[in-house]
This record gives C-alpha cells, sequence and structure tokens, in this order.
C-alpha cells in the first residue's frame, strides 16, 4: 500500500478522462471510455429505463402499482424484513471483520497472505452451492446437531437454519470478504507511527487505538458498511433458501409478482422502490466516503 | 372450460405489446438457445429425467416418422413466453407445463388455441374430459399427496389423511408444504382436514380454508418453493411429512430413498401440452401432439418417469408392478380427486382469477407476523 491515508478526497469514481496528453502518440482514454459507456447504455440504462416505464404502466399511465404496494401492510413488512435481515448481517459482518481486518493491516506479510486466501477462497464457489451447504451443516440431522447430541449438549435438535440465524450464517458468510476487503484497504494506508506517537505522548494502548487508529479507519467502516448493507438489500438465494415465513424478502416478493402472477407492473414497482433504497444507502455513503473506495477504486 | 376473453382486455394487451415492441426498436439483443424454424419444433419442458424420457420415447420417433426435427429447451415459465410473444420473437413452439400456468399465460393471451380436429378422436375419447382445455391438453398426470419419510414413518403406520397431517399430536414430526414457485396453497387439503367431503369441496369455501391452514403453520418447519426441494428435505430427514408431488416421491422412492407416498385425499393435476401464439409451426405442433397422445407413447413415458399417463391405453403397454405405484393406476385413482380448474381460473370482478387472487393472499398470509 503506497502514499499517506487522504481520507477526505476518496478517488474520482471509476477513472474518467486524464489531463491532457503530454505526447502526441498517448491515445486519449475518452475512446476507451466510450466504449464502456455504450455497453453500459445498452446492458444497464435501458432496461431500467424499461423497469420504470412498467412500473407506471397498468396499463396506460398510473401510480396504481405504487398505491398497491404502500396499501398492503404485508408487503411493507417484507421490506421491514429486507431492512432488518440487512442491518443485522452489516453488524455481523462489521464486529467480525473489523478485527480481522485490523490483524491483516498490523501483521507480518506472510500471515497477511494466508488471511486474505481464506477470505477470498469462498468468492470461487457459487452462492447457490454455499448456501445449500448450509442447509446440510444446519440441520437437524446435520453434523452440528448431531455432535451437540452427541455431546449431551442438547436434547433434541436445535432450529440453526429455516429461521433468522440460518440466514443470518448464510449472509455473513458470503459478505464478510466485502466487509473485509474496504476495511483493510483503509487500515493498511493509516500511519503506524501516528499510534507509535501516541503512544510516546503517554496514551494507553486503548486511547491511542480510540483516539487515533478508529477515526482514521471510520471511512473504511463505512464503505464496508454500505457495500455490504446493500448487497445484503438485493439478496434472493440465501433467505428464500434458509429462511422461513420471517425472512420473506422484497426480492422473494418480486419473484413471485414476476414468475407466479406475470403482474410484471408491481413487480417493477417493488424493484424501483427496492432500487430507491440502496441508491439512497449508496449516496449517503458515497458523501461520506468517497465513492471511489464504495466501488472500488482506490487510488485517483 | 373454455373461457372467453373479454375483447377489451385483448386490445389493451394488444396495444401494449406495440408499444412494447416500440419501446424494444433500438440495441436490443434477444439470445435464444434454440431456435423455431420451417421443418423444426422446439419442445419446451421443465427439464431432469422428463426431458430425457421425451427425446428417448417421443422425439427421436417422431424425427424418423416425419423428417421433422425437435429439439428441446426450458423451462417453460410463463414469464419467459411472456417475453417472447411480446417481443415477437417467439423461439418455441410446444410447451409442457402445469395447469397454473397455462392459466395465467392464457390470460395474458400467450397461447394458440388448440384444434381439436386435428387430434384422433378415439384419444380423445379415452382421455377425462377435465383434461381438454381450449388451449391446452393434460398428458402427464401427477398428484399432490401425503409424501412421507419412511423410516419415521413405516408403512402401516403413515399419516393417511389430511387430518393426519393437520394431527401434530398423533404424527409428530416435521412437515413442509409449498409456499410461491407458482404453486398454489393447498386450500382444498385444509378443507379436508377439517372433515368436507372430496364431493362438496369446490366451490372453496376461502375463509374457512384459511383458518384452517393457520393452525398447520407452527407445524410447517420448511416453506418449500421447489418440489426438487420438498423431495430433499425428505430424503435427508429435514423433514418428516411433506404435501408435494406423488409421483417424484415415488420416484424417489424407487432411487432408494427413505421416502413412500399415500394417494388417499390426493389432487390430481397435469401437465399439459400447449402451442405458444405465433409459433413457426403450429402444423406440426398439432402433429406432435397428436403423436404423443397415444397410450404406447405415453406408457413409455412412465416406465422411464413414473407420472401417471392420462390416456388410460398406457395400461396395456405397463406391468402390473410397473402400472401399481402410477397415480392414475385404477386403484390409486379412487382415493384421488381432480384439481378444480373451472374454481381456480373464475376471473373476479376486479378481472384477477381466484388462483392470483390465493396466491397475492397466500403471500400477505405468509408475511404476517406471528
Amino acid at each position: 500500500m503506497d502514499a499517506a491515508p487522504d481520507l477526505n478526497s476518496g478517488g474520482t469514481g471509476g477513472g474518467g478522462g486524464s489531463a491532457p496528453a503530454a505526447s502526441p502518440w498517448r491515445p486519449r482514454p475518452d475512446w476507451l471510455v466510450a466504449f464502456a459507456l455504450v455497453f453500459f447504455a445498452v446492458v444497464y440504462a435501458y432496461p431500467l429505463v424499461r423497469l420504470v416505464a412498467w412500473s407506471f404502466w397498468a396499463p396506460g399511465f398510473t401510480f396504481r402499482n405504487f398505491a398497491q404496494i404502500v396499501a398492503e401492510p404485508a408487503y411493507l413488512q417484507a421490506f421491514y424484513n429486507t431492512v432488518e435481515i440487512a442491518g443485522i448481517a452489516t453488524a455481523v459482518c462489521l464486529a467480525l471483520g473489523y478485527p480481522l481486518a485490523y490483524l491483516m493491516a498490523t501483521t507480518d506479510p506472510r500471515p497477511r497472505m494466508i488471511l486474505g486466501a481464506l477470505i477470498l477462497i469462498p468468492f470461487w464457489t457459487s452462492v447457490l452451492v454455499r448456501t445449500l451447504a448450509w442447509v446440510v451443516l444446519l440441520g437437524r440431522n446435520g453434523i452440528i446437531n448431531q455432535a451437540l447430541l452427541a455431546w449431551g449438549l442438547v436434547e433434541r435438535p436445535i432450529p440453526l437454519v429455516f429461521n433468522n440465524i440460518g440466514v443470518q450464517i448464510g449472509m455473513v458468510h458470503v459478505l464478510l470478504p466485502f466487509m473485509v476487503l474496504p476495511l483493510y484497504a483503509v487500515m493498511a494506508r493509516i500511519d503506524p507511527s501516528l499510534v507509535t506517537a501516541a503512544r510516546s505522548l503517554g496514551a494507553s494502548p486503548a486511547r491511542a487505538f480510540l483516539a487515533v487508529f478508529a477515526p482514521l479507519s471510520l471511512p473504511g467502516v463505512v464503505a464496508g458498511a454500505s457495500l455490504v448493507f446493500l448487497m445484503a438489500l438485493g439478496f434472493y438465494v440465501t433467505p428464500a433458501l434458509l429462511g422461513g415465513p420471517n425472512e420473506i424478502t422484497v426480492a422473494t416478493l418480486i419473484e413471485i409478482m414476476v414468475r407466479d402472477l406475470l403482474d410484471w407492473g408491481s413487480g417493477a414497482a417493488l424493484g424501483l422502490l427496492l432500487l430507491a433504497g440502496v441508491a439512497s444507502v449508496f449516496a449517503a455513503g458515497a458523501v461520506y466516503a468517497g465513492a471511489g473506495r464504495l466501488v472500488g477504486a482506490e487510488r485517483a | 372450460m373454455a373461457r372467453i376473453m373479454k375483447p377489451s382486455r385483448r386490445q389493451i394487451l394488444k396495444a401494449s405489446a406495440a408499444l412494447g415492441a416500440a419501446a424494444a426498436s433500438g440495441p436490443f439483443f434477444h439470445i435464444g438457445p434454440a431456435k423455431a424454424d420451417k421443418g423444426e419444433l422446439v419442445v419446451a419442458s421443465w427439464g431432469g429425467s422428463w426431458a430425457k424420457a421425451l427425446r428417448e420415447v417421443m422425439f427421436d420417433d417422431f424425427e424418423k416418422m416425419t423428417g421433422i426435427k425437435v429439439s428441446d429447451d426450458g423451462p417453460p415459465e410463463a414469464a419467459k413466453v411472456k417475453a417472447m410473444v411480446e417481443s415477437g420473437n417467439v423461439t418455441w413452439d410446444i410447451l409442457d407445463t402445469d395447469v397454473p400456468a397455462i392459466l395465467t399465460m392464457m390470460k395474458n393471451n400467450l397461447l394458440m388455441p388448440l384444434d381439436y380436429a386435428k387430434i384422433d378422436a378415439d384419444k380423445l375419447a379415452k382421455i377425462p374430459k377435465v383434461l381438454h382445455h381450449s388451449h391446452a391438453i393434460g398428458h402427464k398426470i401427477y398428484s399432490f399427496n401425503i409424501v412421507y419419510n419412511s423410516k419415521t414413518f413405516p408403512r402401516g403406520k403413515q399419516p393417511a389423511s389430511w387430518a393426519d397431517v393437520w394431527n401434530g399430536d398423533k404424527f409428530k414430526g416435521a412437515r413442509s408444504f409449498n409456499f410461491r414457485g407458482g404453486i398454489y396453497p393447498q386450500l382444498e387439503f385444509a378443507l379436508l382436514a377439517d372433515g368436507v367431503a372430496t364431493e362438496q369441496l369446490y366451490p372453496l369455501d376461502v375463509e374457512r380454508a384459511w383458518r384452517i391452514y393457520d393452525k398447520l403453520r407452527p407445524l410447517v418447519t420448511k416453506w418449500y418453493g421447489s418440489h426438487a426441494e420438498a423431495i430433499q428435505l425428505l430424503s435427508t430427514g429435514e423433514v418428516d411429512i411433506a404435501c408435494t408431488v406423488g409421483p417424484r416421491g415415488i420416484s424417489a422412492k424407487r432411487a432408494g430413498a427413505p421416502i413412500d407416498v399415500d394417494y388417499s385425499q390426493g389432487k390430481l393435476a397435469a401437465d399439459n401440452w400447449a402451442i405458444v401464439r405465433g409459433a413457426k409451426n403450429p402444423e406440426a405442433a398439432h402433429q406432435f401432439i397428436n403423436f404423443a397422445l397415444a397410450g404406447e407413447r405415453q406408457a413409455g413415458m412412465s416406465k422411464r418417469d413414473p407420472y401417471g399417463p392420462s390416456n388410460p391405453d398406457a395400461f396395456k403397454f405397463l406391468s402390473e408392478s410397473e402400472a401399481a405405484d402410477l397415480t392414475t393406476s385404477p386403484a390409486n385413482i379412487k382415493s384421488q380427486f381432480w384439481h378444480g380448474v373451472d374454481w381456480w381460473s373464475k376471473v373476479g370482478p376486479d378481472n384477477k382469477t381466484e388462483a392470483e387472487r390465493q396466491t397475492e393472499r397466500y403471500a400477505a398470509w405468509m408475511l404476517r407476523r406471528i
């Protein structure tokens, strides 16, 4: 990791044009950006416009799709469930991820490499496979319950899956890297001599951490937490397979609308409301930590 | 159950489809894995062992007999068909799917009416009338049954009625019922569990059924989203009783899983042949459906995947042991009833079918915190 921490500038948000080229042979990067923009417009912006159109069409321009959602308390419950699940997952990821990132940032290169690999390995397996594996591990006849029974710690299997516990285990497993990596990126750039200076001026280790290191790591916390929270809002497979009735999320509701009822207008309206929620979380995170860190562009 | 579409709605759909097509002009790609074209049929089925059997029993011989190439694709989700028809790029000819999906697609004007004159009269006479729909015909009979773990409940001690399934004191064990995945709430079974006679089920007493459904909720550990999930939960011992497709249970049993099926009070339903509106080859599609409805063909399918044939002629080509487990075998069909298509497809003043209304209510019911 290079340079001293530059906490307020963040990135420029995904590498736009640079200063005019000093040499005439250097190609202007605008061309490359143009291709990317066209691609983005076709595969993302256009479908998004269609989505917006569907949500206000039933047939004819209408607010009915939105009115139906707001009027049905059960649908609001799905939004509540979604935010609750995402909020808890974010808090758990932070509680587990912060010490992990701290360890990675302060340890020697070799253990750091091993920790990094351990965090990244789950990325190589599909979410579906990982989720189904949890059903096997956490189930009534799964190894965890069988071990607890064999050791006499419980009398009957405890419900670890098809409820909030199962969903949280599955989600934290998938999302933890998205918390650890931004945290580590920020922590690795905190100058260790600042903490040493605090210590030499008489601060206790705890005081030096709380007054110096923790505030400097805050942008990483915001970046990691926003990233995890907004990914968790859109999670579909994990809550559907590992959850019960209290874990029905907006994504599941959209599935019912689009696939079972062919009510694409209501599905689009639900999707748009969720998108608006995601966008406002992203905007809040971006304002605080700088958009660059949220999208992973570290170097400006 | 021929249902007439209100012209106003059809016009509206046409208008909105035209608008969608207008919006779709521009740089927009459609990628289809198979393309229906002249002299070729594309049959969309749900895949797995059934699709493999279709290839062996149906497609290969049909190709030899007619020279029309058949390719398979899927899954035949209504949402995919809607996207095809509305974008004017129909890549499938024939669908092989269930009645809920057929009704949804009929309501959205996505299917072509079947021309019954193109199907042999003697086949039609044998296939139960309840399976003749205006836009589809039932060929593969499945049923919703009491499917149970045979280690928990040895044969003879299994729950043998829906009242038993609802009785958590007498039959201890975890239950699994369907939620989402295009499967209706099992309101019929709630009423049967409450003592309603099979003959008096329809029209369903909806309020009573939902009250009885409340009693099921604490007994269910997992609401499954697909039948494969239900069978998985049963075979790993995660649940002891599931309300799911009996033939899938038989299939798992034959593969050695500790699963068995009680056909008592089962609800019979069918997967259907249907033709997509705008299919490139309607003539060949009818020809294929007529071919596929033969008893001998259906028997070949039942041997490979234990679903019930809709044409009773098929039993002439099945041995006694092959027939015994099938849901439409003379012994099993007696203790079951036909799913009330007319009731579920009835359109109310809000322009919603009973199926749509109850599906929405199911989501709201499930989301209610208790």
